[in-house]
């Protein structure tokens, strides 16, 4: 993927309250096409809500989100445009337990691309073989183990040809053997060039693919450097003490 | 012996010879203390009486019936009664639980107010009384004279409600509309079933459509065959001395009956709805949001069909509940099963017989309800030990 001038997402002076708890405060972040982010910090930080503000699963309640050059405002329609050329995937998979594999992943395309049946299986066969779970698809999510459910849904998400994808916490699921399949999938889309924004606490996926680690506390951005800076030489003091808790045993 | 006793098999084998020995023993010994009874009282038993006339008429029948008939008859007349007032309030019930059973999963405060409202007065109302109290409304409209008139075609009187209608046996508009709900119900089960989900949809839909048609001729054709001859295709009702001719006219009974059981049935089947909807998980609703899904899709792709999957075998449950319930139709003299075999038992005597036939015949109808209703449940189950991944 070409990198070109405009970034992919730019969030500007975002506000984001649930009732009167102050959930995200005042993030400024910008996010370049083919740029992969790893987001972390210690739980009810706001990483989650961050990420599920850039398609409008949460909505925010002051200042501006722009993805893909497409302001989230009062028009619905930009809602739409967004979702569909961005991907997500869910810590606890929530695939179609109705429908299987295959039809998880032409659902979208179908309905939404307007692309015929054969043109949606042929990609998303395509998409399967590369999460290396193609023998699957005529499966029902129910019959496949957590680390097949997790690739069946990234193969989802890129049946509809994202131009993002936001991973939240994709692997805080999964059972130890499992997490190293998923990683897999995700280091390869990473070499593809993918624009990729990760909730994890997988620190070697970090380390390895990361162009920007960036650190989240009490709804706000603590700090974000290139990874070899940001496990190298952490700057704030509560980056040191959430490093320190994480990679310390 | 002691040993034979110590033997589990065998003592196992002993167990069961005499439980089912005693359990024959005393069913033969009730039905033979039962013939002697009803010969002492001088009444023969046994299901000669079918074919004798009634000497008695019913106030409300889909065939044609008179008091020259047989009993066999009038129960006919009373199942046709109970079925057809069954399907009417069935679907009535269901789309009023549908309705209400949304409008308290949506986020607007009012819609959830007016739900919960109705929900718990009718649900906390004795059917019974709500039976007498819409018959009491029914029959309090203005006398035939001075009916209620909508447009010329309708007329809402205290004898009950006249439309317009078909020249036709009643049998054959029952027949005519049974045919047109199965058709409707392949076509649900076409569009739900595991074994059509790799049929391409163009050709999904093409089928769909054909059915339709199909089913729509079909009952016509029965509505055709079932015409009473001599008279023109479509009667409007019109004034005719003191009372109503022609068009259709839904009895006060009927009409009471029907509707209490809409809208009791509805609160039930309303809560059922809501459970449903409330039991599809988030993630999978914010999934279908995640890959575009309008508003529309998320709710018919994925939302309803996994709350469908949620309700259907307790819909099952309130479904034979409610055929139960037509038997209230007694208390204001409804003529349906149950009131049938009441009243034939009084003139006929033979108890024990028409009770037989009344419970077999609930038994199978709402067997027959509970089998399709389950092999429908089966068909879209979904797949998988983890049902919510």
């Amino acid at each position: 993927m070409t990198k070109t001038a405009e970034p992919a997402i730019t969030i500007r002076s975002m506000n984001k309250f649930y009732g009167s708890f102050h959930a995200l405060k005042n993030i400024d972040l910008t996010v370049q096409h083919g740029e992969r982010i790893v987001i972390c910090g210690p739980s009810g930080s706001g990483k989650s809500t961050l990420i599920r503000c850039i398609n409008h699963l949460e909505a925010h309640q002051s200042g501006n989100i722009t993805v893909l050059g497409k302001a989230l405002d009062n028009n619905i329609l930009h809602i739409d445009e967004i979702r569909r050329d961005v991907g997500m995937v869910f810590q606890h998979f929530n695939l179609f337990p109705h429908m299987t594999v295959l039809e998880n992943c032409v659902l979208a395309p179908m309905l939404v691309r307007k692309w015929p049946r054969a043109k949606a299986e042929e990609l998303a066969m395509q998409y399967l073989e590369k999460v290396k779970i193609p023998e699957q698809a005529e499966k029902f999510p129910g019959q496949l183990s957590g680390g097949q459910q997790q690739r069946v849904a990234i193969a989802r998400s890129l049946s509809m040809q994202p131009k993002v994808l936001l991973f939240d916490e994709p692997t805080s699921a999964l059972d130890p053997e499992m997490i190293s399949e998923v990683l897999d999938v995700m280091v390869a889309l990473a070499k593809d060039g993918m624009t990729m924004l990760c909730v994890t606490h997988e620190m070697g996926f970090a380390r390895q693919v990361a162009d920007r680690v960036i650190f989240m506390d009490q709804g706000e951005i603590i700090e974000q450097n290139p990874p070899e800076e940001f496990f190298g030489n952490p700057q704030n003091e509560r980056t040191q003490k959430f490093l320190s808790q994480i990679l310390g045993h | 012996m002691l040993s034979a006793w110590n033997n589990i098999k065998l003592r196992n084998a002993m167990l069961q010879i005499i439980y089912v020995g005693g359990f024959v023993a005393v069913i033969a010994t009730l039905i033979v203390m039962g013939r002697t009874n009803l010969q002492a009282q001088g009444i023969i038993s046994g299901f000669d009486f079918l074919w004798k006339s009634t000497g008695w008429d019913v106030n409300f029948s889909l065939i044609d019936f008179s008091a020259r008939d047989p009993y066999w008859l009038v129960l006919v007349v009373g199942i046709l009664n109970t079925l057809f007032l069954g399907t009417i309030g069935l679907v009535l019930a269901t789309v009023i639980g549908v309705i209400i059973g949304m409008a308290r999963t949506t986020e607007n405060d009012l819609a959830r107010l007016l739900g919960a409202i109705y929900v718990e007065v009718f649900r906390n109302i004795p059917l019974i009384v709500q039976v007498f109290f819409w018959y009491a409304i029914v029959t309090r409209f203005p006398g035939p004279r001075q009916a209620i008139n909508l447009a010329d075609s309708f007329f809402l009187s205290s004898r009950g409600l006249y439309g317009p209608g078909l020249n036709i046996t009643g049998l054959s508009a029952f027949l005519g509309i049974v045919a047109f709900l199965a058709g409707l119900g392949v076509i649900i089960w076409i569009s739900a079933a595991q074994r059509f989900r790799r049929m391409d949809p163009a050709r999904k839909t093409r089928l769909r459509w054909l059915i339709l048609l199909g089913a729509f001729i079909v009952s016509l054709v029965i509505f055709w065959i079932g015409r009473i001859p001599d008279t023109s295709l479509v009667s409007m009702p019109a004034l005719k001395g003191l009372n109503f001719r022609g068009g259709i006219r839904i009895s006060t009974e009927l009409s009471a009956m029907a509707i209490s059981i809409a809208i009791y049935g509805g609160a039930y089947i309303a809560e059922i709805v809501r459970g449903g909807f409330n039991s599809v998980g988030r993630g999978q609703i914010e999934a279908a949001k995640s890959v575009g899904l309008t508003k529309w899709q998320v709710f018919s792709r994925v939302r309803f069909p996994l709350a469908l999957r949620a309700m259907l075998p307790i819909l099952t449950n309130q479904y034979v509940w409610l055929i139960k319930a037509t038997t209230m139709g007694i208390a204001i003299g409804f003529a349906d099963f149950f009131m049938v075999v009441s009243t034939a038992i009084n003139q006929s005597g033979q108890t024990l017989e028409l009770l037989g036939i009344l419970m077999g015949g609930f038994l199978v109808i709402n067997f027959s309800l509970a089998a399709i209703l389950n092999r429908i449940n089966r068909a879209i189950a979904l797949k998988g030990n983890q049902l919510r991944s």
